[in-house]
Protein backbone atom coordinates (compact mmCIF):
# COMPACT_ATOMS: atom_id res chain seq x y z
CA UNK A 1 0.00 0.00 0.00
CA UNK A 2 1.67 3.13 -1.17
CA UNK A 3 2.31 6.25 1.33
CA UNK A 4 2.51 9.73 0.82
CA UNK A 5 6.11 11.38 1.41
CA UNK A 6 6.18 13.64 4.51
CA UNK A 7 8.42 16.43 4.75
CA UNK A 8 9.15 16.52 7.99
CA UNK A 9 11.66 19.93 7.40
CA UNK A 10 8.41 22.24 6.12
CA UNK A 11 6.22 20.62 8.79
CA UNK A 12 8.35 22.57 11.33
CA UNK A 13 9.62 25.14 9.29
CA UNK A 14 13.21 24.81 9.30
CA UNK A 15 15.88 24.26 6.55
CA UNK A 16 17.54 20.54 5.59
CA UNK A 17 20.76 22.02 7.54
CA UNK A 18 19.07 22.97 10.86
CA UNK A 19 20.54 22.27 13.93
CA UNK A 20 19.56 20.26 16.69
CA UNK A 21 18.60 23.92 18.46
CA UNK A 22 16.73 25.21 15.86
CA UNK A 23 14.59 22.00 15.58
CA UNK A 24 14.43 22.07 19.11
CA UNK A 25 13.47 25.91 19.19
CA UNK A 26 11.01 25.80 16.04
CA UNK A 27 9.33 22.53 17.85
CA UNK A 28 8.57 24.29 21.30
CA UNK A 29 7.32 27.20 19.31
CA UNK A 30 4.88 25.10 17.15
CA UNK A 31 3.78 23.13 20.11
CA UNK A 32 2.66 26.10 22.17
CA UNK A 33 0.36 27.10 19.14
CA UNK A 34 -0.84 22.88 18.65
CA UNK A 35 -0.39 20.71 21.58
CA UNK A 36 -3.92 19.83 22.45
CA UNK A 37 -3.13 20.16 26.18
CA UNK A 38 -2.62 24.31 25.86
CA UNK A 39 -3.78 24.69 21.99
CA UNK A 40 -7.36 26.84 22.30
CA UNK A 41 -9.30 24.94 19.25
CA UNK A 42 -8.52 21.89 20.36
CA UNK A 43 -9.78 19.88 17.51
CA UNK A 44 -8.35 21.87 14.38
CA UNK A 45 -4.77 21.75 16.28
CA UNK A 46 -4.99 18.31 17.23
CA UNK A 47 -4.09 16.97 13.55
CA UNK A 48 -1.82 19.69 12.89
CA UNK A 49 0.39 18.87 16.43
CA UNK A 50 0.05 14.87 15.33
CA UNK A 51 2.23 15.93 12.57
CA UNK A 52 4.64 18.35 14.47
CA UNK A 53 5.09 15.66 16.61
CA UNK A 54 6.22 13.13 14.48
CA UNK A 55 8.47 15.88 12.85
CA UNK A 56 9.99 16.21 15.75
CA UNK A 57 10.11 12.60 16.90
CA UNK A 58 12.06 11.66 13.36
CA UNK A 59 14.29 15.40 13.48
CA UNK A 60 15.12 15.21 16.62
CA UNK A 61 16.78 11.46 16.86
CA UNK A 62 20.10 12.01 15.06
CA UNK A 63 19.60 8.45 13.97
CA UNK A 64 16.25 8.54 12.70
CA UNK A 65 16.96 12.01 11.23
CA UNK A 66 20.26 10.60 9.23
CA UNK A 67 17.67 7.81 7.91
CA UNK A 68 15.20 10.04 7.04
CA UNK A 69 17.78 12.19 4.97
CA UNK A 70 18.81 8.99 3.22
CA UNK A 71 15.22 8.13 2.69
CA UNK A 72 14.80 11.74 1.26
CA UNK A 73 17.20 11.05 -1.33
CA UNK A 74 15.89 7.80 -2.37
CA UNK A 75 11.96 8.58 -2.26
CA UNK A 76 10.25 6.56 -4.81
CA UNK A 77 13.31 5.89 -6.80
CA UNK A 78 12.24 3.83 -10.32
CA UNK A 79 8.73 4.66 -8.72
CA UNK A 80 9.03 2.06 -6.03
CA UNK A 81 8.30 2.41 -2.84
CA UNK A 82 11.42 2.07 -1.13
CA UNK A 83 12.04 -0.49 1.78
CA UNK A 84 11.96 0.99 5.39
CA UNK A 85 15.82 2.30 5.93
CA UNK A 86 17.73 -0.50 7.91
CA UNK A 87 15.33 -3.13 7.01
CA UNK A 88 16.57 -4.83 4.66
CA UNK A 89 16.32 -8.60 4.78
CA UNK A 90 14.34 -8.54 7.66
CA UNK A 91 10.98 -9.82 5.12
CA UNK A 92 11.53 -13.05 3.73
CA UNK A 93 8.14 -12.87 2.60
CA UNK A 94 7.30 -12.47 -1.45
CA UNK A 95 6.00 -8.92 -2.07
CA UNK A 96 2.39 -10.27 -2.53
CA UNK A 97 1.79 -12.15 1.16
CA UNK A 98 4.04 -8.85 2.53
CA UNK A 99 1.18 -7.21 1.07
CA UNK A 100 -1.10 -9.62 2.34
CA UNK A 101 -0.15 -9.25 5.62
CA UNK A 102 0.15 -5.18 5.84
CA UNK A 103 -2.09 -3.23 8.77
CA UNK A 104 -2.65 0.59 8.47
CA UNK A 105 -3.77 2.28 11.93
CA UNK A 106 -5.58 5.14 12.28
CA UNK A 107 -6.14 7.01 15.21
CA UNK A 108 -3.09 6.50 16.78
CA UNK A 109 -1.32 9.56 16.14
CA UNK A 110 1.47 8.04 13.74
CA UNK A 111 1.05 8.89 9.91
CA UNK A 112 1.11 5.61 7.27
CA UNK A 113 4.95 7.36 6.47
CA UNK A 114 6.00 7.14 10.08
CA UNK A 115 4.86 3.44 10.86
CA UNK A 116 6.35 2.16 7.91
CA UNK A 117 9.42 4.00 8.10
CA UNK A 118 10.34 4.69 11.76
CA UNK A 119 8.21 2.91 13.21
CA UNK A 120 10.83 -0.48 13.67
CA UNK A 121 8.25 -2.81 12.53
CA UNK A 122 5.29 -1.38 14.28
CA UNK A 123 2.12 -2.21 12.61
CA UNK A 124 2.71 -4.89 10.73
CA UNK A 125 1.87 -8.34 11.85
CA UNK A 126 3.86 -10.68 14.20
CA UNK A 127 4.42 -14.51 13.53
CA UNK A 128 3.67 -16.41 16.57
CA UNK A 129 6.45 -19.18 15.77
CA UNK A 130 8.93 -17.35 13.07
CA UNK A 131 7.86 -16.51 9.37
CA UNK A 132 7.49 -19.71 8.09
CA UNK A 133 4.62 -20.29 10.09
CA UNK A 134 3.12 -17.69 8.63
CA UNK A 135 1.57 -18.66 5.29
CA UNK A 136 0.07 -22.00 7.28
CA UNK A 137 -1.39 -19.58 9.77
CA UNK A 138 -4.65 -19.22 8.32
CA UNK A 139 -5.13 -22.70 6.50
CA UNK A 140 -4.34 -24.93 9.92
CA UNK A 141 -6.59 -23.78 12.59
CA UNK A 142 -3.93 -22.10 14.34
CA UNK A 143 -4.59 -18.88 16.47
CA UNK A 144 -4.13 -15.44 14.52
CA UNK A 145 -0.81 -13.74 14.67
CA UNK A 146 -0.89 -10.69 17.46
CA UNK A 147 -0.04 -7.11 16.17
CA UNK A 148 1.93 -3.96 17.67
CA UNK A 149 1.40 -0.72 17.36
CA UNK A 150 2.02 2.45 19.20
CA UNK A 151 -0.32 5.02 20.18
CA UNK A 152 0.22 8.30 21.05
CA UNK A 153 -0.96 10.23 23.95
CA UNK A 154 -0.65 13.70 25.26
CA UNK A 155 0.23 14.44 29.17
CA UNK A 156 -3.22 15.77 29.84
CA UNK A 157 -4.74 11.99 28.66
CA UNK A 158 -1.88 10.51 30.67
CA UNK A 159 -3.19 12.67 33.59
CA UNK A 160 -6.99 11.78 33.09
CA UNK A 161 -7.55 8.84 30.99
CA UNK A 162 -9.29 8.69 27.65
CA UNK A 163 -10.93 6.51 25.13
CA UNK A 164 -9.59 6.55 21.48
CA UNK A 165 -11.30 5.40 18.60
CA UNK A 166 -9.11 3.37 16.57
CA UNK A 167 -9.53 1.80 13.05
CA UNK A 168 -7.29 -0.75 11.85
CA UNK A 169 -7.17 -1.26 8.38
CA UNK A 170 -5.83 -4.94 6.32
CA UNK A 171 -6.20 -7.17 3.55
CA UNK A 172 -7.84 -10.31 4.50
CA UNK A 173 -5.68 -12.71 2.78
CA UNK A 174 -8.65 -15.03 2.14
CA UNK A 175 -10.70 -12.54 -0.09
CA UNK A 176 -8.17 -10.26 -1.17
CA UNK A 177 -10.03 -7.22 0.42
CA UNK A 178 -9.20 -4.65 2.23
CA UNK A 179 -11.08 -4.77 5.33
CA UNK A 180 -11.34 -1.99 8.41
CA UNK A 181 -12.32 -2.86 11.81
CA UNK A 182 -12.87 0.37 13.95
CA UNK A 183 -13.23 -0.39 17.89
CA UNK A 184 -12.29 1.60 21.33
CA UNK A 185 -8.85 1.77 23.13
CA UNK A 186 -9.27 2.73 26.76
CA UNK A 187 -5.75 4.02 27.66
CA UNK A 188 -5.69 4.33 31.68
CA UNK A 189 -4.88 7.57 33.85
CA UNK A 190 -1.38 6.85 34.71
CA UNK A 191 -0.13 4.32 31.95
CA UNK A 192 3.55 4.75 32.17
CA UNK A 193 5.58 5.62 28.29
CA UNK A 194 6.22 2.30 26.80
CA UNK A 195 2.89 0.41 28.57
CA UNK A 196 1.40 -2.02 26.10
CA UNK A 197 -2.29 -2.40 26.56
CA UNK A 198 -3.70 -5.57 25.31
CA UNK A 199 -6.66 -5.04 23.00
CA UNK A 200 -8.08 -8.62 23.15
CA UNK A 201 -9.32 -10.65 19.89
CA UNK A 202 -8.06 -7.53 17.13
CA UNK A 203 -5.10 -9.35 16.03
CA UNK A 204 -4.80 -11.40 12.78
CA UNK A 205 -7.59 -13.29 12.32
CA UNK A 206 -7.24 -17.13 13.07
CA UNK A 207 -6.82 -19.86 10.01
CA UNK A 208 -9.87 -22.52 10.41
CA UNK A 209 -12.10 -21.03 13.28
CA UNK A 210 -9.50 -20.47 15.76
CA UNK A 211 -9.01 -17.62 17.94
CA UNK A 212 -7.89 -13.91 16.33
CA UNK A 213 -4.37 -13.13 17.71
CA UNK A 214 -4.55 -9.56 19.75
CA UNK A 215 -3.84 -6.06 19.35
CA UNK A 216 -0.67 -4.49 21.29
CA UNK A 217 -1.02 -0.84 21.31
CA UNK A 218 2.39 0.65 23.60
CA UNK A 219 2.00 4.16 25.12
CA UNK A 220 4.26 6.69 23.47
CA UNK A 221 4.11 10.07 25.36
CA UNK A 222 3.76 13.35 22.75
CA UNK A 223 6.17 15.66 23.41
CA UNK A 224 5.09 18.50 25.38
CA UNK A 225 6.00 22.17 24.96
CA UNK A 226 6.97 22.72 28.74
CA UNK A 227 7.54 19.63 30.38
CA UNK A 228 10.03 16.73 29.56
CA UNK A 229 8.88 13.37 31.74
CA UNK A 230 10.73 10.93 33.83
CA UNK A 231 8.63 8.34 34.87
CA UNK A 232 5.79 10.03 36.65
CA UNK A 233 7.87 12.92 37.04
CA UNK A 234 7.61 16.16 35.12
CA UNK A 235 10.63 18.32 34.36
CA UNK A 236 10.10 21.93 33.66
CA UNK A 237 12.93 24.31 32.41
CA UNK A 238 12.57 27.78 33.41
CA UNK A 239 15.19 30.38 32.24
CA UNK A 240 16.64 32.99 34.81
CA UNK A 241 18.67 36.29 34.71
CA UNK A 242 21.58 35.68 35.92
CA UNK A 243 20.54 38.46 39.16
CA UNK A 244 17.29 36.32 39.42
CA UNK A 245 19.53 33.41 40.34
CA UNK A 246 21.59 35.58 42.72
CA UNK A 247 19.04 37.40 44.46
CA UNK A 248 16.44 34.88 44.46
CA UNK A 249 12.87 35.60 42.22
CA UNK A 250 9.15 33.87 41.71
CA UNK A 251 8.30 32.67 38.75
CA UNK A 252 5.36 31.04 37.32
CA UNK A 253 5.07 27.72 36.06
CA UNK A 254 2.32 25.53 34.14
CA UNK A 255 1.57 22.65 36.24
CA UNK A 256 -1.65 20.33 35.16
CA UNK A 257 -3.52 22.13 38.69
CA UNK A 258 -3.47 24.96 36.57
CA UNK A 259 -0.21 27.90 36.83
CA UNK A 260 1.46 28.42 40.25
CA UNK A 261 4.10 30.49 41.75
CA UNK A 262 7.27 29.31 42.70
CA UNK A 263 9.61 31.05 44.99
CA UNK A 264 13.25 30.36 43.90
CA UNK A 265 15.82 31.13 46.74
CA UNK A 266 19.02 32.99 46.40
CA UNK A 267 21.89 31.47 45.35
CA UNK A 268 19.70 29.27 43.00
CA UNK A 269 22.68 27.40 41.15
CA UNK A 270 22.51 26.52 37.24
CA UNK A 271 20.76 22.91 36.92
CA UNK A 272 19.41 23.15 40.46
CA UNK A 273 15.90 21.10 40.58
CA UNK A 274 13.72 22.16 42.51
CA UNK A 275 10.46 19.34 43.26
CA UNK A 276 7.16 20.62 43.85
CA UNK A 277 5.41 17.81 45.29
CA UNK A 278 2.65 15.64 43.71
CA UNK A 279 2.20 17.79 40.88
CA UNK A 280 3.55 15.26 38.48
CA UNK A 281 1.73 12.46 36.68
CA UNK A 282 -0.65 9.70 38.01
CA UNK A 283 1.63 6.42 39.49
CA UNK A 284 -1.05 4.05 38.52
CA UNK A 285 -4.76 3.29 39.75
CA UNK A 286 -4.02 4.61 43.97
CA UNK A 287 -3.99 8.21 43.51
CA UNK A 288 -0.14 9.04 43.85
CA UNK A 289 1.42 11.58 41.58
CA UNK A 290 4.50 11.64 40.59
CA UNK A 291 6.78 15.26 41.31
CA UNK A 292 7.43 18.42 39.10
CA UNK A 293 10.84 19.66 38.97
CA UNK A 294 11.29 23.18 38.38
CA UNK A 295 15.00 23.11 36.70
CA UNK A 296 17.00 26.50 36.60
CA UNK A 297 18.41 27.71 33.38
CA UNK A 298 20.51 30.45 33.56
CA UNK A 299 20.62 32.87 30.84
CA UNK A 300 23.61 35.14 30.06
CA UNK A 301 22.56 38.59 28.41
CA UNK A 302 23.94 38.02 24.85
CA UNK A 303 24.26 41.99 24.25
CA UNK A 304 24.85 44.75 26.86
CA UNK A 305 23.95 48.60 27.04
CA UNK A 306 26.84 50.64 28.21
CA UNK A 307 24.82 51.12 31.51
CA UNK A 308 24.80 47.60 32.14
CA UNK A 309 28.21 46.72 31.17
CA UNK A 310 29.78 49.69 33.78
CA UNK A 311 27.41 47.81 36.28
CA UNK A 312 28.78 44.55 35.50
CA UNK A 313 32.26 45.66 35.48
CA UNK A 314 32.02 47.83 39.16
CA UNK A 315 30.36 44.19 40.10
CA UNK A 316 33.37 42.50 38.90
CA UNK A 317 35.36 44.49 41.00
CA UNK A 318 33.74 44.44 43.82
CA UNK A 319 32.31 40.63 43.99
CA UNK A 320 34.95 38.23 46.25
CA UNK A 321 33.29 35.52 44.61
CA UNK A 322 35.72 32.60 42.55
CA UNK A 323 34.64 29.95 40.68
CA UNK A 324 37.76 28.81 40.15
CA UNK A 325 39.38 28.87 43.48
CA UNK A 326 42.08 26.57 43.99
CA UNK A 327 41.21 23.21 45.50
CA UNK B 1 10.87 -0.23 32.76
CA UNK B 2 11.80 1.16 35.87
CA UNK B 3 15.25 2.69 36.39
CA UNK B 4 17.12 3.70 39.19
CA UNK B 5 19.28 6.85 39.58
CA UNK B 6 22.42 5.57 41.80
CA UNK B 7 23.55 9.06 42.35
CA UNK B 8 20.55 9.96 44.20
CA UNK B 9 20.75 7.52 47.50
CA UNK B 10 23.65 9.86 48.09
CA UNK B 11 22.62 13.26 46.98
CA UNK B 12 20.69 15.55 49.26
CA UNK B 13 16.95 15.43 48.95
CA UNK B 14 15.87 18.46 46.29
CA UNK B 15 14.86 22.00 47.57
CA UNK B 16 11.20 22.22 47.57
CA UNK B 17 10.27 26.10 47.38
CA UNK B 18 7.99 27.83 48.63
CA UNK B 19 4.39 27.20 46.19
CA UNK B 20 1.10 29.04 45.21
CA UNK B 21 -1.47 29.01 42.76
CA UNK B 22 -1.07 32.10 40.04
CA UNK B 23 -3.59 33.05 38.13
CA UNK B 24 -3.81 34.41 34.42
CA UNK B 25 -5.62 38.00 33.82
CA UNK B 26 -8.38 36.20 32.05
CA UNK B 27 -8.96 33.82 35.44
CA UNK B 28 -9.00 37.10 37.46
CA UNK B 29 -11.41 38.79 35.27
CA UNK B 30 -14.19 35.47 35.29
CA UNK B 31 -13.94 34.90 39.42
CA UNK B 32 -13.61 39.03 40.01
CA UNK B 33 -15.59 40.21 37.33
CA UNK B 34 -13.82 43.18 36.91
CA UNK B 35 -12.96 44.29 33.69
CA UNK B 36 -9.66 43.69 31.90
CA UNK B 37 -8.94 47.22 32.02
CA UNK B 38 -9.98 48.23 34.83
CA UNK B 39 -7.57 45.54 36.14
CA UNK B 40 -4.43 46.82 34.61
CA UNK B 41 -5.47 50.40 35.61
CA UNK B 42 -4.90 49.38 39.34
CA UNK B 43 -1.88 47.55 38.67
CA UNK B 44 -0.55 50.94 37.25
CA UNK B 45 -1.64 53.07 40.14
CA UNK B 46 0.34 50.85 42.36
CA UNK B 47 -2.78 49.05 43.80
CA UNK B 48 -2.57 45.59 42.99
CA UNK B 49 0.37 44.16 41.76
CA UNK B 50 0.77 40.94 39.35
CA UNK B 51 3.30 38.09 40.65
CA UNK B 52 5.77 38.63 37.80
CA UNK B 53 6.86 41.24 35.22
CA UNK B 54 3.62 41.26 32.51
CA UNK B 55 6.25 42.54 29.62
CA UNK B 56 8.04 39.54 30.22
CA UNK B 57 5.52 37.02 31.23
CA UNK B 58 2.66 38.33 30.98
CA UNK B 59 -0.45 38.92 33.82
CA UNK B 60 -0.68 36.62 36.68
CA UNK B 61 -1.58 37.05 40.17
CA UNK B 62 -1.93 35.43 43.57
CA UNK B 63 -4.61 34.75 45.84
CA UNK B 64 -3.26 38.37 47.64
CA UNK B 65 -3.76 40.51 44.50
CA UNK B 66 -7.41 38.68 44.38
CA UNK B 67 -8.40 39.85 47.83
CA UNK B 68 -6.90 42.98 47.12
CA UNK B 69 -9.13 43.32 44.14
CA UNK B 70 -12.23 42.40 45.56
CA UNK B 71 -11.67 44.83 48.49
CA UNK B 72 -10.88 47.92 46.09
CA UNK B 73 -14.06 46.85 43.82
CA UNK B 74 -16.67 46.98 46.85
CA UNK B 75 -14.88 50.14 48.14
CA UNK B 76 -15.27 51.82 44.56
CA UNK B 77 -18.89 50.30 44.17
CA UNK B 78 -20.27 51.21 48.21
CA UNK B 79 -18.64 54.37 48.48
CA UNK B 80 -17.93 55.62 44.99
CA UNK B 81 -14.42 56.09 45.40
CA UNK B 82 -12.10 57.57 43.39
CA UNK B 83 -8.37 56.57 42.37
CA UNK B 84 -6.67 58.98 44.61
CA UNK B 85 -9.29 58.04 47.72
CA UNK B 86 -8.57 54.37 47.00
CA UNK B 87 -5.22 54.05 47.06
CA UNK B 88 -5.12 56.18 50.41
CA UNK B 89 -7.61 53.25 51.40
CA UNK B 90 -5.22 50.43 50.45
CA UNK B 91 -2.49 51.98 52.27
CA UNK B 92 -4.21 52.27 55.45
CA UNK B 93 -5.81 48.71 55.26
CA UNK B 94 -1.59 47.94 54.72
CA UNK B 95 -0.54 49.69 57.28
CA UNK B 96 -3.44 48.00 59.20
CA UNK B 97 -1.90 44.80 58.41
CA UNK B 98 1.58 45.60 59.07
CA UNK B 99 0.41 47.33 62.36
CA UNK B 100 -1.27 44.18 63.45
CA UNK B 101 1.73 41.38 62.24
CA UNK B 102 4.05 43.50 64.67
CA UNK B 103 0.94 43.68 67.74
CA UNK B 104 0.71 39.76 66.97
CA UNK B 105 4.61 39.11 67.15
CA UNK B 106 5.25 41.02 70.17
CA UNK B 107 2.47 39.46 72.19
CA UNK B 108 4.54 35.87 71.06
CA UNK B 109 7.56 37.31 72.01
Amino acid sequence: MPVEFKDYYATLGVTRDASDDDIKKAFRKLARQYHPDVARDKKTAEERFKEINEANEVLSDPVKRRKYDELGAHWQEDGRTPSPPGSEGRRPQAPNDWQAREFHFTGTGFSDFFEQFFGGGRGFGFEPDGPDSAAESHAAGRPGADIEGEILVTLDEVMHGTTRAISLRNLNPRTGQAETHSFQVRIPAGAIEGRRIRVPGKGEPGGGGARAGDLYLRVRYAAHPDFRVRGADLYHDVDLAPWEAVLGTTVVAPSFEGAIKVHLPPATQPGAQLRVRGHGLPKGRGGERGDLYVVANIQVPPRLTAKERALWEELSRTSQFNPREPL
Amino acid sequence: MEETDQSSSAAPPPFEPMVEDAYSIETVVHITQTPRHQIAVYCRHGLIAPVTAPEREGWWFDQEAIRELRRIESLRHHYGMNLAALRVCVELYREVERLREEVRALRHS
